[in-house]
């Protein structure tokens, strides 16, 4: 078996990224070496770079995490953006509430009913699939819809700051913000806790007989459930809601760690990249922090570029586009390579 | 075999970085006066709200030699980013274009002592966070009393984004206007919710149409193309309407349908306010920006002027004068915390 040596992939992806991306960038009248110089150097150039970057990574690895666990299982969740903003929302809540309490019992009850709203979101297309047969990508999709819009709602309702005067929730207690990793910084526990995920899923697919079964009733769901060792519904429903649960706790995070408050539109789409981020690491828990940490810094890099190179973000994200696209195809150049 | 590539791409990246260096040279070689930085969050090509802002961000680099940035921003989690990238650069006055940009304004004050932010309709204000508020509501009370003459129906609309009090205020200015000329006048009044959603927008504006509104003012942003849309394909379609332009002079975006325009000329607020910041006078306090300086204005479309009758444009311009003296004070909805009138 011939194998394609990582850093060859990796030198094609750039290769082929660096000629799309200056071309575009040259057509649009823009100087490509500057915008790349800006973009390595806002995600990587420098301590405050690098920690920005690790902080955008936060909601994706978080986001991805979810999405595969679910995928692992059969389970088409494609709602990791409504399940995000339900736990955001609940975090909010709670974290409003909660004023008085110390940290120590603040911080997990904000991220705990974080995880919570996010699984109760999860639990209705997860029921609607086992139950009633329902094809849980239509289901999710339109749950993220009404979770973007119910986040829109609150904010001007029930939950809208107590002057009333902008579209935003009060902020929430300081002893349910997440702790700072380091000072001058806005890095935040949220990036270990982000780790330790990780770390315990893989944990889970590699030893545990839970793991086993949600990846045998994604390889083959009859097969589990014929084999009769196997409860399948059970399985589809447990992973869909512990995927949800997961995707809620990014949203609880990103308020607890980063705006404190709830905003209309707190998430630029973290649910939808993170299917990206989740297929590009195959799935594998591990994998999934670099592949988050890659498109964070993918983030931090293009708003550099509009700092620095003067390029407006219609042509940054295109060329971020860009960048995944080659990514993925030099990805998938590699693995056939590698099962020829 | 299933391997993320991610790492090798990272450390490639890391390797480009090294070698890359500083790379970072002024243009002309001159050493800048100071640094600014703006901070949108929408795109500044929509001939109004943000295109301004940008226009003022260039008049600080072109007339006072200042080094200068941008950066549009899609979630509230990049706001402490931006701020904290640009104080940790070094800028020295850092424009954030909108109210939303508040809290973490607020937060990157206290961070950052020696740098100024000023956020355009801000709530609240601390040593070197200050709102810039444009009295935009002086204007639309004379696109009122326009809208209130020139409408045949006794109808006329409003389309909001989202009904935060500065857009509330220039609504309520726009209500005492049309009255002030015709007592009877109804007035519709409808949010989209959004900013920069056209389609949002133009549905709005046409279910205003339909109820027999005849002339629509609006108060959004990238979405204004909407309003206009509708209101042309309503003149188009044989009715008569009118649409009023707002927050910069729109009055050519469609010069066939649109009356006049309430302007802010923030390029002349940002230069202003840029002059007063190193005169030492900017901090602990609002800055207001309207008529009496010119920043605010009504102006009517020239090439729609002859279909206005002259004693609605003489009447319209005296109470320009009135307002501009101070004489005549339109409503307003108050909103800076702690000051007199806001919650």
């Amino acid at each position: 078996m011939q194998r394609w040596h990582p850093i060859w992939v990796a030198v094609g992806a750039l290769g082929a990224t660096a000629i799309f991306a200056a071309g575009s960038l040259w057509l649009g009248g823009f100087d490509p070496l500057t915008a790349a110089g800006a973009l390595v150097r806002g995600s990587v150039g420098s301590t405050t770079a690098l920690f920005i970057t690790m902080t955008r990574a936060v909601p994706l690895i978080l986001t991805g995490l979810a999405v595969s666990l679910a995928f692992r299982a059969g389970v088409w969740n494609i709602g990791a953006e409504g399940q995000l903003y339900a736990g955001a929302i609940a975090a909010v809540s709670v974290g409003i509430a909660g004023v008085g309490l110390p940290a120590l019992l603040l911080v997990p009850l904000v991220l705990g009913a974080a995880a919570l709203a996010g699984a109760a979101w999860a639990a209705l297309p997860a029921f609607m699939r086992v139950r009633l047969g329902v094809g849980e990508v239509i289901t999710t999709i339109l749950m993220n819809f009404v979770g973007i819009y119910l986040a829109a709602y609150v904010v001007s309702g029930p939950l809208q700051e107590a002057r009333g005067v902008f579209q935003q929730t009060d902020p929430i207690a300081e002893a349910a913000r997440l702790p700072m990793l380091g000072s001058g910084t806005r890095l935040h526990m949220g990036f270990a806790l982000a780790i330790g995920v990780a770390i315990a899923l893989w944990a889970l697919f590699r030893w545990t007989r839970v793991g086993f079964k949600i990846r045998a009733v994604g390889a083959a769901p009859t097969a589990a459930r014929i084999a009769g060792m196997i409860p399948a519904n059970r399985v589809i429903l447990v992973s869909f809601v512990a995927s949800g649960a997961i995707a809620g706790l990014a949203g609880g995070v990103e308020v607890a760690g980063v705006t404190y408050a709830l905003y209309p539109n707190l998430s630029p789409g973290w649910g939808y990249t993170a299917i990206a981020v989740a297929l590009l690491a195959g799935l594998h828990p591990l994998a999934i922090v670099g592949t988050g940490l890659l498109f964070g810094a993918l983030e931090s890099g293009a708003a550099a570029m509009q700092r620095e190179a003067g390029i407006p973000q219609a042509w940054v994200s295109a060329v971020v586009a860009l960048v995944i696209l080659s990514v993925l195809a030099a990805d998938q150049i590699r693995r056939r390579r590698a099962d020829d | 075999m299933r391997r993320c590539i991610g790492a090798p791409i990272l450390v490639a990246c890391l390797a480009f970085a090294a070698c890359s260096g500083e790379a970072r040279t002024d243009p002309d070689g001159a050493a800048p006066t100071f640094r600014a930085a703006l901070l949108t969050s929408g795109p500044v090509s929509d001939a109004g709200w943000y295109a301004g802002a940008y226009d003022g961000l260039m008049l600080l680099r072109d007339s006072m030699g200042a080094q200068v940035s941008h950066q549009q921003t899609r979630t509230p989690a990049e706001f402490d980013e931006a701020f904290l990238s640009y104080a940790a650069d070094g800028y020295d006055l850092v424009f954030a274009h909108g109210s939303e940009y508040m809290d973490a304004a607020m937060r990157a004050g206290e961070q950052f002592p020696n740098t100024t932010f000023v956020v355009s309709g801000g709530g609240s204000f601390s040593t070197n966070v200050v709102p810039l508020i444009f009295e935009l509501w002086e204007a639309t009370y004379l696109a009122g009393m326009v809208a209130g003459g020139m409408s045949q129906s006794g109808v006329v609309g409003m389309v909001g984004g989202v009904a935060i009090p500065p857009v509330q205020g220039t609504f309520r200015a726009f209500e005492a206007g049309a009255r002030a000329v015709d007592p009877d006048i109804e007035i519709l009044e409808a949010y989209t919710g959004d900013w920069n959603d056209v389609a949002a927008a133009k549905e709005a504006t046409v279910a205003q149409l339909r109820r027999g509104a005849d002339v629509i003012i609006h108060n959004v942003d990238g979405a204004s193309f909407g309003v206009f849309q509708a209101v042309r394909e309503a003149v188009d379609a044989g009715g008569v309407a009118w649409a009023l332009g707002m927050n910069g002079n729109q009055n050519d975006v469609v010069p066939e349908v649109i009356l006049g325009s309430a302007v802010i000329r923030i390029a002349d607020a940002f230069r202003e306010t840029a002059v007063a910041w190193q005169a030492g006078e900017v901090g602990g306090a609002s800055i207001y920006a309207g008529s009496s300086t010119d920043i605010v204005d009504f102006v009517i479309n020239p090439v729609l002027a002859d279909r206005i009758p002259a004693r609605l444009i003489a009447a319209m311009q005296e109470a320009r004068a009135r307002v501009r003296s101070g004489e005549l004070k339109v409503p307003s909805v108050p909103f800076v915390e702690g000051e007199p009138g806001a919650s």
